[in-house]
């Protein structure tokens, strides 16, 4: 039968942020994008997801950075740590936890779109023979990455699922928890793909110690203007996606 | 139109020690109701790695015993991967020879790249090469039967003057077919004088429009075998029963199991980019058949599912848009107990088939259109 996510999502709950769903849409333009996909060696692939997701085969953890050079809460970065899942058929990716190195922003993404988000310093250098990321935290190195040899491809050939973000909605005066579906859009100015290398992840700073990567899948990097969408979709996290699905605008 | 199986050989967990010969027997039940029964093909997968959703990595050896306990039905052994990594030109030239000749001259070989990230990493393989190295594949597969000894100075592989046996027993040689799932493969195949093995299911207007470049763009080909197939078969579900909501539900319980097992699976697509792929294959088609993200897929416009006038109508539908046949999904994960499916086939035979069968049969290989022919 289908595998079915089974991480039980109580331990995370007091750490998930409080999301308020309100109209609501952010628009940067000129963001760097960089994706580092590595897959998962893992015994119980199920345990990794809630049950409202289910796993992929194999799992893959992405490291996502955006780096923006101006926005409306002034200049950013923000590395999310994701794994790949689904929702019923269709693709997605459920966030681990996010470091964001500018506060105003940080606090809007939490509160609108459920980002488990938290301080860090966050480094993405582009050269014209690899892009590094590094990400700190209390002054300890969480994650460095790399996409090495970068080759141009074009922003068709480049993914990004929507988010999968656990969260405390606020639903007819009630905080349940929730997923939040965040989706993007992405006008794509340039990509580039190589070879991805990982020179350093702390998986247990993220929020799972299980996520060891085994081998680089890819690594992608864009150039775009992008668009964190209004939240259309949350779904109960304890019950499969195709039975616990809200449409906002239902509400 | 023609109508055949189409033979995953998934494996639903909790797996004991017995789960796959179980289904493996299964199977060749329904493969041999279907000889008797009078479908055209049976045709099993060649997939690696894909727990579940497919246990057949060695479709020769199934289709072998297929060939074994059958007089009629043709077997087609596709989709071979035609990936080097995964296994040499030679070494599918000659196995699908052997497949030939055990089946008394029953062989189809359907051609494809295999589309997943567990595949294509398992095997170490780049998927950017896959498109080129299919095309060798289906270039020198055709010599390797016809030249009594072959030699190939190429750029995926090389070999010194050798003889590859056993040659097929079908003259010139075995059909061949590619399985189509990116948009655009259908033209690969009508340009190589190649039949059309349709894999995604997709709307009407759609599939008219692919059918009918296929059609004119293979008048035109310039093929790599000795002849040119210009078949062009699709895939349905099939679940065919009197009580037409019982048909209904138990076709949409296969579809909806296919759709969930299919998209567990990472596509090459979705984490690599790479131009190589550009669509997910069967997975897009699938997910827009559902209604919400959660959903799993609906039943789709065309399904072949219910009574059996409900399957005839839906056939007829896709015998106007050009298909000459449809292989089946019948059974999946075994979610259908096994009795159901063969009183589905019977069904089927009996009712609905008899309405599409007035002439046509599965046409040997010299009966089709020979090299120069409708060339313009």
């Amino acid at each position: 039968m289908p595998l079915a996510g089974s991480l039980d999502i109580r331990p995370l709950l007091g750490a998930a942020p409080d999301v308020v769903l309100e109209d609501r849409e952010l628009k940067v333009d000129d963001v760097d994008i960089l994706q580092i996909l590595y897959e998962v060696r893992v015994d119980d692939r199920e345990a990794l997801v809630p049950p409202a997701l289910n796993p992929t085969i194999p799992p893959v953890v992405s490291f996502l950075v955006y780096r923006a050079r101006d926005s409306v809460f002034g200049p950013f970065a923000l590395a999310q740590v994701r794994l790949t899942a689904r929702s019923g058929v269709r693709p997605r990716a459920f966030l681990i936890s996010a470091r964001c190195d500018n506060p105003a922003l940080s606090e809007v993404l939490a509160g609108s779109w459920g980002f488990r988000v938290s301080p860090g310093e966050i480094a993405l250098r582009r050269f014209h023979d690899r892009v590094d990321c590094t990400v700190r935290e209390s002054g300890g190195v969480i994650l460095q990455a790399s996409l090495v040899d970068p080759v141009p491809v074009t922003g068709h050939d480049v993914q990004y699922p929507p988010g999968m973000h656990l969260a405390r909605v606020q639903r007819g005066g009630v905080s349940k928890p929730r997923i939040v579906q965040v989706d993007s859009e992405y006008e794509f100015r340039r990509a580039d793909r190589g070879r991805p290398e990982l020179t350093s992840f702390d998986p247990g700073a993220w929020g799972d110690a299980r996520l060891v990567p085994d081998i680089g899948v890819s690594a992608s990097f864009a150039a775009c203007d992008m668009t964190i969408a209004n939240v259309r979709y949350i779904c109960n996290p304890d019950i499969p996606a195709a039975e616990g699905t809200e449409k906002v605008s239902d509400a | 139109m023609e109508f055949g199986l189409f033979m995953e050989l998934s494996v639903p967990r909790p797996w004991t020690a017995d789960s796959e010969r179980q289904v493996y027997e299964n199977a060749l039940e329904q493969v041999r109701l279907a000889d008797e029964l009078g479908f055209d093909y049976v045709w099993a997968v060649e997939h690696h790695f894909l727990e579940e959703y497919s246990h057949c990595s060695g479709p020769d050896i199934f289709l072998a015993a297929c060939a074994a306990q059958t007089s009629r039905i043709r077997v087609g052994h596709g989709v071979v991967a035609c990936v080097p990594q995964y296994q040499s030109p030679i070494r599918v030239a000659e196995r699908a020879a052997v497949l030939d000749i055990i089946s008394g001259g029953r062989l189809e070989l359907g051609t494809g790249r295999s589309a997943t990230w567990p595949e294509l990493s398992g095997f170490g393989a780049n998927p950017d090469e896959t498109k080129k190295t299919w095309d060798e594949f289906v270039r020198v597969i055709p010599k390797m039967w016809m030249q009594e000894r072959f030699s190939w100075n190429g750029r995926m592989f090389s070999m010194p003057e050798r003889a590859i046996l056993p040659k097929p027993l079908q003259k010139p040689h075995p059909p061949m077919w590619v399985a189509v799932t990116s948009p655009g493969t259908e033209l690969d195949a009508a340009d190589r004088g190649l039949g059309c093995l349709g894999l995604s299911p997709g709307g009407f207007a759609d599939s008219e429009k692919k059918v009918a470049n296929y059609r004119r763009r293979i008048e035109v080909c310039d093929p790599v075998g000795a002849f040119v197939n210009d078949k062009v078969l699709t895939v349905n579900f099939l679940s065919c029963h009197e009580d037409g909501d019982l048909g209904r539900r138990n076709g949409l319980k296969v579809a909806s199991m296919f759709s969930y097992m299919a998209s567990q699976l990472l596509s090459a697509k979705e984490v690599l980019p790479t131009h190589s792929y550009p669509s997910e294959g069967l997975l897009p088609a699938l997910r827009r058949e559902s209604g919400s993200p959660g959903d799993a897929a609906k039943s789709f416009k065309g399904v072949t599912m219910g009574t059996p006038d409900d399957v005839a109508d839906a056939i007829a539908a896709w015998e106007n848009v050009g298909f000459d046949g449809i292989n089946f999904i019948h059974q999946f994960m075994e979610v259908l107990p096994q009795q159901y499916v063969l009183d589905s086939m019977r069904l089927f035979a009996e009712e609905v088939m008899p309405r599409f069968k007035a002439a046509t049969a599965p046409t040997s290989p010299a009966a089709r259109r020979p090299v120069g022919a409708g060339v313009a």
